[in-house]
């Protein structure tokens, strides 16, 4: 029972080293305000202004809304969801690897089938990495606890 | 893994709800462990068996292949 009782504490420990990283609850409102609010103002500001200020700003506040969404705790924080939570990264960061790598090609391929006379290999930029990261990370631990109720 | 979760449950007559606060976990979590899709830590399977007075092997059981 004493080495059982150690193995829970060293678990435990786990845990709590996960939820160190992590924000209130709460904060998973603001950045759900923050992420959907610079959203509608990147597409008003693609679609009618066009102003290259709001639209690097937005694109900023868009990935620190999500951001704080990522890394907010839910209502109930306990270790199945702290288990998803890391399958979510896990998966997030293996998309965000293959975009890197694989993104420069389609492009060039993209150009290729449109007819440009001078196909360039141009870099993923920083903003759809990021981006591509973080969605991937929040839309596929929503599915994972949808799938886990 | 095996679990006699749902069994025990029963027999003190409490919710999946109940039993989740007295553990201090979700409902979601409690409906895991009886469906056998999440397996437990050491930690949480102590609190289970405490809750229904009885040792973690009487509610969780090996099966063959694990």
């Amino acid at each position: 029972m004493a080495n059982l009782k150690s193995i829970a504490a060293c678990e435990q420990r786990k845990i709590d080293k996960l939820k160190k990283y992590q924000l209130p609850n709460t904060f998973k409102k603001i950045g759900i305000i923050i992420a959907v609010f610079s959203f509608v103002l990147l597409m008003i500001n693609g679609f009618f202004i066009d102003n290259l200020i709001i639209r690097e700003a937005t694109k900023y506040t868009l990935l620190i809304g999500m951001l704080i969404i990522s890394i907010s705790k839910e209502k109930i924080e306990d270790e199945r969801i702290a288990q998803l939570r890391m399958q979510s990264y896990t998966v997030a960061f293996i998309a965000g690897v293959i975009l890197a790598l694989f993104q420069p090609f389609a492009n060039i391929l993209v150009d290729f089938l449109l007819g440009a006379s001078e196909p360039a290999m141009k870099d993923t930029g920083d903003f759809v990495t990021l981006w591509t990261l973080l969605s991937v990370q929040l839309f596929y631990f929503e599915l994972l606890k949808y799938r886990n109720r | 893994m095996r679990n006699r979760l749902k069994i025990e449950r029963a027999i003190l007559d409490i919710t999946q709800e109940e039993l989740a606060k007295k553990i201090g976990v979700s409902r979601q979590t409690i409906n895991s462990i009886e469906k056998n899709r999440y397996v437990p830590s050491t930690i949480l399977a102590l609190k289970i068996a405490r809750v229904f007075n009885k040792s973690v092997d009487e509610i969780f059981e090996l099966e063959e292949g694990d």
